[in-house]
């Protein structure tokens, strides 16, 4: 009988060493995080903007809210695109560890693609049905689409507490929900989601910002823009808090393994918490955006780079909680360096064509007979 | 074999149908699609024919809410079923195909980027421009057709992979260029079902040539998809063709599937020349829900044919369709299941416990127990032999259908002579009962043979399953005590007793 409940590495061994594709997974997870914050935190957003308004066309923040759902109909497919990525290479570095915690909560994890087609659908028809410009309100969509990629956090949360913490598997095939109760899910759960709307309001008062000093409609982008910044700074201020709550609650074998881990570990996460109280300052001391674009630019920059970090520091994190189980496996490598260098090569290719058709795009308006 | 089981009263397979029968449609609609909208705007520029154009504007529509959305979901739903149902399958796939995934990853942002600034910029950008954005979502779209089939037709035809392990031998195996020029007739067949319906709302003067243009890609579409079949069976190695194919096919259902398949393409035919080229003032949304449905049902009945020949194996003569790897049956023969999964090993107290344990590890990823290929339905019943002892008729229904499959050269008649009267089996119901068990015992024995015939088969290159015993079955590994514990698992299942379900990852 084999009470070990972690399943062996895939005997075909990895095409590529192990730190490559760490790189890859930190790197992928990062651009699906700036997407992903994006179509959550801009949909929460958005719903609140629209209840606020009364679903009125004239409101500012009707506008904010059809404005964001707007940009959402693209984030959302691009936060799929770019979840393609990293879904794939947990899969070649985790697989052990992520498909057993996926069949352990298999109806919540199957249960999310239903969530995310009702969701983008309902995104779609608060465009197309319930923007305030459509004059019906549409309330119903938005709230439906906010509660979907809500409780889709929710699920990615579990399954990642689940697949970080082996030891739990046994009483969790007994009672999956108990994952709920794990200390850390609550806080990592408000960690995502401020995160969400801390960046989604940020791009919003930095597009709006945008506006008005190209002088369009420069009264509403002015008041969506302190609404937006206002939202930002509150959001920020809870995600420091929540932040150093969710550091407090980690294991504390995890814990230690951060403070002992040297500049590898300690760099990023202080790296990370400086640009956030960086953040929480810039952040303070405007009051009116549309008065300091410089600011507001250099503001969505440095949550860029938070993020960026941040995401090298989950990363660290969940390598904290496996360290025990991943040291009883070791895989073995075997290269495919030249699929690798075609990979990069079709990769800088690939982004160049889609760089030069939206520059083509962007330089190529037209009316009249020339219109497509 | 090591991971937790999903106990699903639906069935692995049936669920990866549900996601993947709805994917395959839509994708070939994005690739096909891609292709006729924007070859079709090409012709209206040049015609400068409003028409056409509106149809590829239409289209377009249709394309976005259904491709960048459904399609892209359902694809990500296909992994996430693979993972829930077969993870060591989709773990191996992946481990050696992971750069090819990597690069249709690209192609794929290609794909969606382009889509979502082709259907935005209707009138916003001028005609070169929105040409370029629509070529190159063809290109994208296609080029990952390209590199998904690569990893698809590997599955059943790894070629000379099994003998070098090496990407390029599987990625370009027997089956890659006829599956490639199939799937590119499909998607042409896809795309035209779907366009049907916004050509139906051009104006009634234009409305019969639009769909005639339609049809004449339609019937491209046909034969290259016909082109494509007969070549893709046509290079199937003998041991897979056989299957399905000849004067007597090993699998009658694969056989029947292969000509529900080619009728359901000669239906969309039909249609397509009378309905969209000779008589267009037929058509209406009725007619094309059937074409629709005709051509769905090809698509759909050569994709159930390429999964069937597949049987019993999810990578063909490497690994079986419950994650069981060819490479591993001498070992776990001799070290059991249990020793080697944790998961299986859990909750495995007693004889009848560890029957279940190795049932769910071994056999559920087809057999659930009274859904879709019911284990239950398929054991051998008091009521089964009741019914073959009481029915006299010549030919006796009974005996053909609860016996005949495992004794083919026994005759009814002599089946019951050997068996025990109606009379004397309801004075001694256990005797039976013991029968059954005795034959179950056999049966499973049998797989367990099969798998030695597995490991003795020579590696390195396609194994001839036609010349084996259940050759759509899995074998069965482990000990002699697993053996034993699987077949009381099973005579209890055969008498209808209730047993504990167990919860995901092994019971408690």
């Amino acid at each position: 009988m084999n009470p070990n409940l972690i399943p062996a590495v895939d005997p075909a061994g990895l095409p590529a060493p192990l730190w490559l594709f760490h790189v890859l997974l930190v790197f992928t997870f990062f651009l699906h995080l700036v997407f992903m914050n994006l179509t959550l935190g801009g949909t929460v957003l958005a719903l609140v903007a629209h209840l606020k308004s009364g679903g009125r066309r004239d409101d500012f923040r009707g506008v904010l809210a059809r404005r964001l759902m707007a940009i959402n109909n693209y984030g959302i497919s691009l936060t799929i695109t770019t979840g393609v990525a990293p879904l794939l290479f947990i899969q070649a570095i985790y697989q052990q560890y992520f498909y057993t915690a996926t069949i352990l909560l298999a109806p919540l994890w199957l249960a999310m693609l239903a969530l995310l087609i009702a969701g983008y659908y309902a995104a779609y028809l608060y465009k197309f049905r319930g923007a305030p410009s459509r004059g019906s309100g549409g309330g119903v969509w938005l709230s439906v689409a906010a509660v979907m990629f809500f409780l889709i956090a929710m699920i990615h949360v579990a399954v990642h507490l689940v697949h970080a913490q082996p030891e739990k598997w046994g009483n969790l095939a007994d009672g999956a929900w108990s994952v709920f109760a794990d200390p850390t899910y609550w806080p990592r759960l408000l960690h995502f989601i401020l995160a969400g709307l801390g960046f989604a309001a940020l791009v919003t008062a930095w597009w709006a910002v945008r506006r008005a000093a190209e002088g369009v409609d420069s009264e509403d982008n002015t008041a969506i823009a302190r609404w937006a910044w206002r939202w930002a700074l509150w959001t920020t201020v809870l995600q420091v808090v929540d932040g150093f709550l969710l550091l407090m609650v980690l294991p504390q074998p995890v814990l230690r393994g951060i403070m002992t881990g040297g500049v590898v570990t300690l760099a990023p996460l202080t790296l990370a918490i400086l640009l956030g109280i960086g953040l929480l300052m810039m952040l303070a001391r405007v009051t009116n955006p549309v008065e300091k674009p410089g600011l507001v630019a250099g503001t969505l920059g440095a949550m860029i780079l938070t993020i960026a970090i941040m995401s090298i520091t989950r990363h660290q994190v969940r390598a904290l909680y496996l360290e025990p189980s991943t040291a009883q496996f070791s895989f073995e490598i075997v290269p495919q360096w030249g699929n690798f260098a075609l990979f990069v090569v079709l990769l800088v290719a690939g982004l160049a064509t889609v760089g030069y058709m939206l520059r083509r795009v962007l330089t190529s308006p037209a009316s009249g007979a020339d219109a497509a | 074999m090591d991971y937790p089981i999903w106990d699903l009263a639906l069935g692995g397979g049936m669920l990866m149908a549900l996601v993947a029968i709805p994917h395959v449609i839509v994708s070939h609609f994005a690739i096909g699609g891609g292709l006729l909208i924007v070859v079709t705007e090409t012709l209206a520029v040049k015609r400068d024919d409003p028409e056409l154009r509106e149809l590829a504007r239409r289209s377009s529509l249709v394309l976005i809410l259904v491709s960048t959305v459904f399609g892209a979901i359902s694809g990500v739903g296909i992994w996430v079923v693979a993972g829930l149902i077969s993870p060591a399958t989709i773990s191996a796939l992946i481990h050696t195909y992971v750069w090819g995934w990597a690069i249709e990853w690209v192609f794929f942002i290609l794909e969606i980027v382009a889509a979502l600034v082709y259907y935005t910029t209707w009138d916003k950008i001028s005609k070169g421009a929105h040409l370029l954005v629509g070529w190159l979502y063809f290109i994208g779209a296609y080029l990952s057709l390209v590199i998904i089939n690569g990893i698809i037709t590997f599955m059943l035809t790894p070629g000379r992979w099994l003998e070098t392990q090496a990407f390029w031998d599987g990625f370009f195996n027997p089956t890659y260029w006829p599956s490639l020029f199939l799937r590119t007739g499909i998607a042409i067949l896809m795309a035209t079902t779907f366009m049907v319906f916004p050509a139906l709302k051009a104006s009634a003067e234009r409305r019969a040539g639009i769909l005639r243009y339609l049809g004449w890609w339609m019937v491209g579409g046909v034969v290259l998809s016909y082109a494509g079949f007969r070549w893709w069976e046509a290079v199937l190695p003998a041991t897979v063709r056989n299957l399905f194919s000849g004067a007597e096919p090993a699998l009658t259902t694969l056989a029947s599937t292969r000509s529900f398949t080619l009728w359901a393409l000669t239906v969309a035919l039909v249609f397509g020349l009378l309905i969209l080229i000779a008589a267009p003032r037929l058509a209406r949304a009725a007619t094309a829900v059937v074409m629709a449905l005709a051509a769905f049902a090809f698509f759909g009945g050569y994709e159930r044919l390429r999964e069937g020949t597949r049987k019993p194996f999810l990578i063909h003569s490497h690994m079986f369709s419950n994650g069981l790897l060819v490479s591993d049956i001498e070992t776990i023969n001799d070290e059991g299941v249990l020793a080697r999964s944790g998961w299986a090993a859990r909750g495995a107290t007693d004889s009848l416990s560890m029957g279940r344990q190795v049932f769910r590890v071994q056999c559920s990823s087809c057999h659930t127990l009274d859904g879709y290929q019911s284990i239950r339905r398929a054991l051998p019943t008091y009521d089964d032999m009741l019914a073959v002892v009481s029915d006299q008729s010549a030919g006796s229904g009974a005996f053909a259908s609860e016996c005949a499959a495992c004794h083919a050269d026994v005759s009814a008649a002599d089946m019951r002579e050997m068996l025990p009267t109606a009379a004397e089996m309801a004075e001694d119901p256990e005797m039976i009962l013991d029968l059954n068990q005795g034959m179950i015992y056999m049966a499973v024995s049998q797989l367990y043979e099969l798998g030695e015939a597995y490991g003795a088969a020579p590696r390195g290159e396609m194994i001839n399953t036609a010349e084996l015993h259940s050759s759509y079955m899995p074998p069965f590994v482990g000990t002699d005590e697993e053996l034993e514990a699987l077949v009381e698992y099973l005579a209890v299942l055969a008498r209808g007793d209730d047993v504990e379900q167990a919860s995901i990852g092994g019971g408690r």
